[in-house]
């Protein structure tokens, strides 16, 4: 526990001290970073912890995004005094009231039928934004102009960064704090078995509604950061895209643990940030990572990370350390070989080298890892097989390794169930 | 105990109960007096669990009432019964399985002292409510088992557990469906011991085939039917009752 604090303590101060160091480009990404996370954290709020999968998340933070772009409109035009510093207060606002309200007619059903009602509660302010000028303006969205409040201009990206971090850390911290209240552990029971909550005394139904609309609240604070960052939103804010992506990294993150879909949701939008300027692909990475998390790690890399902390005393590290590196090594060598073939794929199959064909006649040599390929040469096609076969045998072997290591652990200690759990489960 | 003396806890006033066009309850009159230890035995289908379900407020009644302590439960949803004073266990596990065992018994203990809706105090601080999960933890013999998942307790210990969770919401009158079903001899043993020592004070109502147990444990015994109640008595008034004998008990106790 008190390395954990450390380490948050640590990352914090590094959270402060490194964007001035940058350029405007990662702060912007460190900004979208963070309310990506302080989004999925808010979202998991319903998932991880009350067991109710919304596919329609979407839905509070543009609410979040639009209340906070109209309060920016009326202060820039003198209607109003709001200080920019507090407007995520007006968005978590509207965003709690839209969710008690959908959480109520959402929460009468379970499973896949509630799913289906947040899906469409979202699909129908998608569809119904860019008809209502007034309200959402358009197809071309609302725009403003962030207001000096408090001695801060909000001019540069770095002070916008600051403003972002403050309030994802204290909504974080809320939300941690919520899994440690009576209401808290309730969510958790409900999670489990709603029937039996229901008959030791507890309205699950409001139970639900509110568990629901604390979660859209924050998602609205997520959204109205967002809408402050970019002083502009449009109707895509609600948009399938926006709900599925909290989705993964959600579960990428790990939705069983507080902090999982924090990180998950760091690490995915970074790496978006990263790829998506080298490769038009990115997307299909992504796709990869979340399918390959979800059958290799369903608990996600919070998951991971938290199984190595728990077990940190048990596992012989020594003997573990040889595997880890054949892992990683027979990993990096699969995913070249992949890369490969997906860049190379991503150049042949263009458009623009279909035309260089038809122009020319021949199939040029292109540049894929900083070195020219031809492509009808034999090695060409023999690099990614070379890469790939030996690299899927080791993985095997490492993993099987891996495994009989962890196994062995737990013969020798027959008391890890009683070693501490994840953090959301832990406190009493 | 003269249970002839203690007033009605709770009535069962014609009770109907139709799935479509099936009829399941036909008519159920039963009285629960305070403090007893009334066993409810039928065959498989009788209706047993449905009749618990009723009680419970898990299903509406087609038809008939039912009271607890004179006041009117048909009808309400099963958090008001509950908060009411009644409250059960299922006949297949039913816990809260990926927390501890302790955190099961509290969400009760949290019922009890009406915490529904608590977000602005932290529960590690809560004394009462924590002294008091432990200690129903203690009296359900479970305490060292606190910090285990609930998935992780063998199943005698998730039924103990089940009964540790409806004591903790405080309830007055407990239903209990089959809590030794499955169990090896042992542990059956200790199971009953177990109920009547918690239950001492209380109103129980459990369902229970094993004979043995329902003897040795409950003050009278109802006997349910195919949807009808055919004899209430005393475990010797039952044992020597001609029509009970031949509906249900003579099978059972001819080996
Ligand atoms: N929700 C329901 N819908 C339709 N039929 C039901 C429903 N619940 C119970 N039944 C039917 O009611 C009858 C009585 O079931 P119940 O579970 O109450 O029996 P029981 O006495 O508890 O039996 P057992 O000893 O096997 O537990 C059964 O025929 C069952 O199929
Ligand atoms: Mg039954």
């Amino acid at each position: 526990m008190r390395y954990a604090l450390i380490a948050i303590l640590a990352l914090l101060a590094l959270l402060i001290i490194a964007p001035p160091l940058l350029g405007t480009g990662w702060q912007y990404a460190l900004i979208n970073a963070l309310i990506a996370a302080l989004f999925a954290a808010a979202f998991n709020l319903l998932v991880g912890q009350g067991g109710m999968l919304s596919f329609g998340h979407a839905a509070y933070f543009g609410v979040g995004a639009f209340t906070v772009i109209h309060l920016m409109q009326s202060v820039e035009y003198g209607d109003i005094p709001f200080p920019t510093v507090l407007l995520p207060l007006a968005g978590a606002a509207v965003s709690l009231l839209c969710g008690a309200l959908a959480g109520f007619f959402a929460t009468m059903r379970s499973g896949v039928y509630f799913a289906l009602v947040t899906l469409a509660l979202a699909e129908l302010l998608h569809s119904l934004a860019p008809h209502w000028d007034e309200m959402f303006g358009g197809e071309a969205g609302l725009s403003s102009m962030r207001m000096p409040s408090l001695g801060f201009t909000f001019g540069s990206t770095l002070e916008v960064y600051y403003l972002t971090l403050s309030w994802v850390v204290i909504c974080i911290g809320l939300l941690y704090a919520y899994t440690r209240t009576p209401f808290g552990r309730l969510t958790l029971a409900l999670r489990d078995n709603e029937q039996r909550i229901r008959f030791m005394g507890f309205n699950a139904h409001g139970t639900k509604i509110v568990v629901f609309a604390i979660s859209a609240m924050f998602s609205g604070v997520a959204g109205s950061l967002m809408a402050i960052s970019n002083e502009t939103a449009n109707y895509s804010v609600f948009s399938t895209q926006v709900s599925a992506l909290v989705v993964l990294h959600t579960f990428v993150g790990g939705s069983t643990i507080f902090f999982g879909p924090i990180v998950g949701a760091c690490v995915l939008s970074l790496f978006t940030f990263v790829v998506s300027g080298v490769t038009h692909s990115w997307m299909l990475y992504q796709g990869i990572i979340f399918v390959l998390v979800m059958l290799f790690a369903p608990k996600g890399i919070g998951g991971v990370i938290q199984a190595h902390i728990e077990q940190r005393h048990a596992l012989p590290w020594k003997r573990l350390a040889a595997p880890y590196a054949l892992a990683t090594l027979a990993g990096l060598m699969v995913a070249c070989a992949t890369v490969f073939v997906v860049q190379s794929l991503e150049i042949v199959l263009s458009r623009e080298y279909a035309a260089a064909v038809a122009r020319t006649g021949e199939y040029a040599p292109y540049t894929v890892f900083a070195r020219e390929w031809q492509v009808f040469h034999p090695f060409t096609w023999l690099f990614p097989v070379l890469l790939l076969v030996p690299g899927l045998y080791l993985l095997r072997r490492a993993f099987a390794r891996i495994q009989t290591l962890w196994d062995k652990d737990d013969d020798d200690d027959g008391d890890i169930a009683a070693a501490p759990r994840e953090l959301m489960e832990g406190g009493h | 105990m003269d249970t002839v003396m203690q007033p009605d806890v709770l009535v069962i006033d014609d009770l109907q109960k139709h799935f479509g066009g099936l009829e399941i309850m036909r008519g159920v009159d039963l009285t629960i007096k305070q403090g007893e230890r009334h066993a409810l035995v039928g065959p498989n289908g009788a209706g047993k669990s449905t009749l618990f379900n009723l009680i419970s407020g898990e299903h509406r009644p087609s038809g008939g009432r039912i009271y607890l302590r004179g006041q009117r439960i048909s009808g309400l949803k099963p958090e008001q019964i509950s908060r009411r004073g009644l409250t059960r266990s299922f006949q297949i596990t039913n816990v809260f399985s990926r927390m501890s065992a302790f955190e099961n018994i509290r969400i009760g203990v949290m019922a009890r002292h009406g915490i529904r809706f608590n977000l602005y105090r932290r529960i590690k601080p809560m004394r009462a409510i924590n002294d008091e999960a432990h200690a129903l933890l203690q009296q359900v013999r479970l305490d060292h088992r606190a910090d285990n998942l609930a998935s992780d307790l063998t199943y005698s210990e998730q039924r103990a557990l089940e009964i540790g969770m409806t004591l903790a919401t405080g309830a007055e009158v407990i239903l209990l469906d089959e809590p030794t079903a499955g169990m090896s001899r042992d542990e059956t043993a200790y199971m009953v011991e177990l109920i009547r020592q918690v239950t001492e004070g209380k109103t129980l109502m459990m369902v229970e085939h094993d004979m043995s147990v329902v003897f040795g444990l409950c003050d009278r015994i109802s006997v349910l039917v195919y949807g009808r109640i055919l004899a209430t008595g005393t475990p010797e008034e039952i044992r020597s009752n001609q029509e009970v004998q031949s509906a249900y008990l003579g099978e059972e106790e001819e080996h």
